[in-house]
């Protein structure tokens, strides 16, 4: 076998959704040379797309996920008011009232993903630890282990759920953007529910009590295991995310900001200009295209999106709990960007605490409850075309297209965040792989579940089926540079 | 749990209360997955204010486990593609946490269990399984499926 490089393939053969694998290619001293992770991305709904009325858009492509929904379906009527002429390039603008519903909508789904993310999927591995037992470290072990715990949280993720449910008419893949605004407001009746509760619903006081427990958690569980936490996937990347004119993070619109490690402004500009700034890398073993900053090149353009890449870029936050929660952040990394991928369970507890903070304060506001929610500008303001970001929980969200003058979709591009971040996914593979796998002689279940976890931060797309109560199955298969297989290890 | 009646002495009156909760599971866009829904959809047509509280769901979720520990009484009415179920099966699943989770989907014994765990409360639980033959992207429940469908409402119409 001399001279005979070795590949790993840690591949879930179970799917719901997304499918993802991970090739670790070792040489003959099992020292780790390569790490790729491979993902089949959603290119099938730009195409389906094509030919049908512009209008569906935000409709049909919200069905891509069953968790951050809201954010497709945002993401694409943002893209429709622009197409409609609606919007800062044409200088109209929808009414208060949408623009508010909206965000309620997306602030609320904020909470909600966020709350399934961290605790149905990492609380489970920080309690029992990574090493544990498959049959403890899942949902059921923690139901177990602490029923209180996830009684607060099932009623905090309930009540994110009923917010989108009075938004959207349901809780899942619900209508409320329409090109150039929304199709309702909320009554005086949603509003006193959501605020003050009712049996089985929790009060907003409540949800900014049970909003601020993953937070404590976090700082818990790193004090106890600082080291191991501050290690884990040291990877470097740009981060990226929507800004107000303050510089601070704006979940539902602003323009694109980039910082570098030293948090120095890269780049600022309006989302609608993406293409004059990103450009694709394309690898022959993945689906899943590689973004990046033309100018930088792939290797020094690519960004990081998500919780800690809008913690590394933004100021503040403007809402008083989640921002006191940030100056400890941001304090804790002395003015640098934090590049610790474990800390992005810290920052998405931060969020979650915002989030609730900010559904609070719009629950409050009376625009809510107006009727003034859309916009109809004449058929002469129809450009066509339209772009649409928003911050979804795992990042920066794209939606662009084009339409024909009967307005038939001729073109559609998706930027999800999961694309956004593959290549610093690919570099967190990588440092996991070095740290955990490389010069071993055998491949354990911790150091399977190692990977997972760094990939499980980003919280990418292809998590529904990476995450499953950590007895994924599982097929490690060693092969040398001739593809014959020279080990498997399944579970 | 309190003593349940046996699956053949159950009848839709056991649930003619607003204590009672009739849950179908499924995706009625995807033929015969919509059994459960379709379920309902027939209920509301027989009892147009029906006293039991009615939803639907595309897969149980965790918050579930909340709701359900607000009735003494839920039947759970989901599609099954178990060859040994001919028409429709009629059972009393036990609280037990099983591996089924995802962040989408649960099964109904750990959605019971969850209940019991989290929430001391578990209501009398039934399940009842309808064949179904077809699953595709499309509306609408396959003949056999239909059938089996009304078998069971007939069934479970019977006075007992």
């Amino acid at each position: 076998m001399a001279g005979m490089a070795k590949t790993l393939v840690i591949d879930p053969v179970t799917r719901i959704e997304g499918h993802g694998k991970v090739v670790i290619e070792l040489d003959d001293d099992r020292n780790v040379i390569d790490a790729k992770l491979h993902v089949v991305e959603f290119r099938g709904y730009e195409k389906f797309i094509q030919g049908h009325p512009y209008w569906e858009a935000p409709v049909l492509m919200q069905r891509i996920c069953g968790i951050c929904f809201v954010s497709h379906h945002l993401g694409g009527a943002k893209a429709l008011d622009d197409m409609i002429g609606v919007g800062p390039a044409s200088g109209t603008s929808l009414t208060p009232t949408a623009i508010k519903m909206r965000r309620l909508g997306h602030y609320a789904q904020m909470l909600q993903s966020h709350v399934t993310a961290y605790f149905y999927l990492v609380v489970p591995e920080m309690l029992f630890g990574i090493d544990a037992a498959p049959e403890q470290r899942n949902l059921i072990g923690l139901i177990e282990a602490n029923p209180g715990l996830i009684k607060r949280v099932v009623r905090l993720r309930k009540w994110g759920q009923e917010v989108i449910a009075a938004v959207f008419g349901k809780r899942m893949h619900g209508l409320s953007a329409v090109p150039g605004g929304v199709n309702k407001s909320l009554t005086a009746a949603d509003v006193n529910r959501l605020l003050r509760g009712e049996d089985g619903l929790s009060s907003i006081d409540e949800v900014i009590d049970d909003a601020q427990l993953g937070l404590q958690m976090f700082y818990d569980f790193h004090d106890e295991h600082r080291a191991q936490v501050d290690g884990f996937a040291n990877v470097s990347a740009l981060n990226m995310c929507l800004v107000d004119d303050d510089g601070n993070v704006d979940y539902y619109d602003g323009r694109l900001r980039v910082v570098d490690e030293q948090k120095k402004l890269i780049r600022e500009f309006d989302y609608r200009d993406y293409l004059d700034h990103f450009s694709e890398g394309v690898e022959k073993w993945t689906y899943m295209k590689f973004p990046f900053l033309t100018d930088l090149g792939r290797d020094a353009g690519s960004v990081r999106v998500g919780p800690l890449a809008r913690l590394n870029v933004t100021r503040g936050l403007s809402t008083p709990i989640a921002a006191e929660a940030l100056e400890k952040f941001h304090a804790y990394t002395g003015g640098r960007a934090n590049n610790m991928t474990l800390h992005t369970n810290w920052a998405r507890t931060i969020e979650i605490i915002h989030a609730a903070e900010v559904v609070r304060d719009l629950l409050n506001d009376p625009d809510l409850q107006k009727d003034d929610l859309v916009v109809s500008p004449g058929a002469d303001a129809w450009t066509g075309e339209g772009v649409g970001v928003v911050e979804a929980p795992r990042g920066s969200l794209l939606h662009h297209y084009r339409a024909d003058r009967e307005g038939n979709i001729t073109f559609a591009n998706l930027i999800v965040a999961t694309t956004q971040n593959n290549q610093v996914l690919n570099r967190t593979v990588r440092s996991v792989a070095e740290d955990y796998l490389g010069g071993q002689a055998e491949i354990t279940e911790g150091m399977m579940n190692a990977i997972e976890v760094g990939i499980r931060a980003y919280d990418p797309c292809l998590s529904c089926a990476t995450h499953a109560l950590g007895q994924m199955p599982l097929v490690v298969t060693v092969v040398d540079s001739q593809g014959r297989v020279l080990d498997e290890r399944a579970r | 749990m309190s003593a349940r009646a046996e699956p053949h002495r159950v009848s839709l009156g056991l649930f003619d209360n607003p204590t009672s909760l009739i849950y179908g599971i499924g995706n009625a866009g995807r033929q015969d997955d919509g059994l459960g829904w379709a379920f309902i959809d027939r209920i509301e047509q027989i009892h147009p204010r029906p006293r039991a509280r009615l939803r639907r769901t595309y897969q149980l979720g965790l918050e579930d486990a909340d709701l359900i520990s607000r009735y003494t009484r839920v039947l759970f009415v989901d599609a099954t593609k178990d060859p040994a179920v001919e028409s429709f099966n009629l059972s009393l699943p036990e609280p037990r946490l099983d591996f089924s989770f995802t962040s989408h989907a649960i099964s109904v014994p750990s959605i019971l269990a969850t209940t019991q765990q989290c929430f001391d409360h578990v209501p009398d639980a039934y399940m009842l399984a309808i064949r179904g033959y077809e699953w595709e992207l499309q509306q609408g429940l396959t003949g056999p499926a239909q059938h089996n469908l009304s078998h069971s409402l007939e069934f479970l119409s019977r006075p007992r």
